[in-house]
């Protein structure tokens, strides 16, 4: 059986806008405009998504998937290399990234038979860990700005005994991969105890029996923590070397903005 | 007879101008000068935390740039004005220079507690734990781990109190003195350069407008803007 919500049901999904939008105004925090914008916006653009996964889910898998794969990739480089826009060739280096472990999670999915090459199974999966790859990239380049400019004396120190670059980066990549993977081995610990993962949700609503939603949902939080694991890790070791130069020297985020955009 | 231990020639960077000088064997040079004179770009020159624009620089009488940058900074080691440990304990901080070159040992460490006067014990306590003085001698053991023959000293005891630079100004002649070790240091203080200083350069505006021994220096200055400067001092 199929369930659906009716539409007037969706329109009372207001009162739920309303209750942020009461204490933004109470409290003065101005996120009114904000609280609009977004409920507004994430509406459209998800009945948006909606048509045109209908249309896609009703092309043939060969056509309909590379060209979902490659809308959803792109706009994930795009929105990632926005965090680290100072580090020059930081939309291909993500670009690249993205592609790669999109390409070998998929590889492994359909090989071990986890699930079919059907649109409707390879785009939502995929979705998941693009997004969440996306994020994790972001992250780590947020805070590997971050542990360069706050630990300059450190680096320096490093450098100045003899460390390579690779040496003296160590402990800043080290807390930079820290910070970014540890939300992620959070959720897997307390997945099912805290809250039911969305495509668990989603699925059993959907009328699925709970045992087959949650071997689903093993399958994507697998995947999620690797690709994510791998995003940072991969993220981090490219873009660590724009903080020094050839003689071995600390440079500064500045110095790396003007020479990505020469 | 030998050839100096480091030559610049003609150097010029950022604010520094046609900077030329000899520096010998165990020399003790002070660099000293208005703040931003071009000190401590001077400074990391030495072991290349920083390289010139123009001109050169001679190490033993080969031109810098031929030496593996690992292998010359751990020969020409730097103490920072802040201590900038890393986290760890004091043990981390010691081997981190001799573990990148597979020389460390536990005997050099309590060598090297001895040197800056700190007990034995010291070695298993977490940075987190020291004092600010404390924490600038386990920076100068950390740099001396790496057994240097050059050590540069950008402003040391500027973060110190009183009590505390006399205590680490003693025990670094002292161990200048052990050691043979060739120095330049960077410092606000007069006093500071004459005790630990034999020769001494002085910049202003990134030009050198007076080099010699120290104490003629800063009891006969030759120029107006040495004069000038030893009289706001």
């Amino acid at each position: 059986m199929e369930r659906d919500i009716p539409t007037y049901s969706l329109f009372l999904l207001l009162v739920f806008v309303m209750i942020p939008l009461t204490i933004s105004y109470y409290y003065s925090l101005g996120l009114k405009k904000d609280i609009i914008w977004s409920t507004l916006r994430g509406t459209a653009q998800l009945f948006f998504i909606g048509l045109v996964l209908t249309y896609l889910f009703d092309l043939r898998p060969i056509v309909g998937i590379p060209i979902m794969l490659s809308v959803m990739i792109t706009v994930a480089t795009f929105h990632a290399r926005k965090k680290g826009k100072e580090f020059p060739r930081a939309f291909i280096s993500i670009l690249f990234g993205l592609v790669i472990i999109e390409l070998t999670v998929l590889t492994m999915w359909l090989s071990f038979g986890m699930i079919s090459f059907s649109p409707d199974e390879v785009i939502p999966m995929s979705g998941m860990v693009i997004g969440n790859s996306m994020v994790a990239m972001g992250l780590a380049l947020e805070r590997l700005k971050n542990e360069f400019e706050q630990n300059r004396g450190q680096l320096i120190a490093a450098l100045s005994l003899g460390a390579t670059p690779k040496q003296a980066a160590h402990l800043s990549i080290k807390k930079t991969l820290n910070a970014a993977l540890i939300p992620n081995i959070d959720q897997l610990k307390t997945i099912g105890l805290v809250q039911l993962p969305g495509m668990m949700t989603g699925l059993i609503l959907g009328g699925v029996a709970p045992i087959v939603a949650i071997k689903y949902q093993l399958v994507i939080s697998i995947s999620i923590f690797s690709s994510v694991s791998i995003s940072a890790i991969f993220i981090s070791m490219i873009m660590y070397r724009f903080f020094f130069n050839q003689q071995m020297q600390l440079l500064k985020l500045e110095d790396i903005k003007k020479s990505a955009n020469d | 007879m030998t050839s100096p231990l480091f030559q610049f020639n003609q150097v010029e960077r950022l604010i520094l101008s046609n900077v030329s000088f000899n520096l010998n064997e165990e020399d003790r040079l002070v660099i000293f000068g208005p703040s931003g004179s071009g000190k401590s770009t001077l400074l990391h020159l030495f072991n290349r935390m920083d390289d010139p624009e123009t001109g050169d620089i001679l190490f033993r009488g080969e031109p810098i740039s031929q030496f593996s940058i690992p292998e010359l900074r751990k020969q020409v080691g730097l103490v920072l004005q802040q201590p900038y440990l890393f986290q760890g304990t004091v043990e981390d901080n010691l081997r981190f220079g001799p573990d990148l070159f597979q020389e460390w040992d536990e005997q050099l460490a309590y060598r090297l507690l001895d040197y800056v006067n700190l007990p034995n014990d010291f070695i298993s306590k977490s940075v987190d734990e020291l004092s600010g003085g404390e924490q600038q001698r386990v920076s100068l053991a950390r740099t001396l781990a790496n057994k240097p023959d050059v050590l540069l000293l950008d402003e040391p005891t500027s973060a110190l109190d009183d009590q505390n630079i006399a205590a680490i100004e003693d025990d670094l002649i002292d161990l200048i003195e052990k050691r043979h070790l060739t120095v330049v240091l960077v410092t606000h203080s007069m006093d500071q350069a004459k005790r630990v200083g034999t020769k001494g350069l002085y910049l202003e505006e990134g030009k050198i407008i007076e080099h010699g021994p120290i104490e003629e220096l800063l009891e006969e200055p030759d120029t107006p803007e040495l004069q000038a400067f030893l009289n706001r001092s």
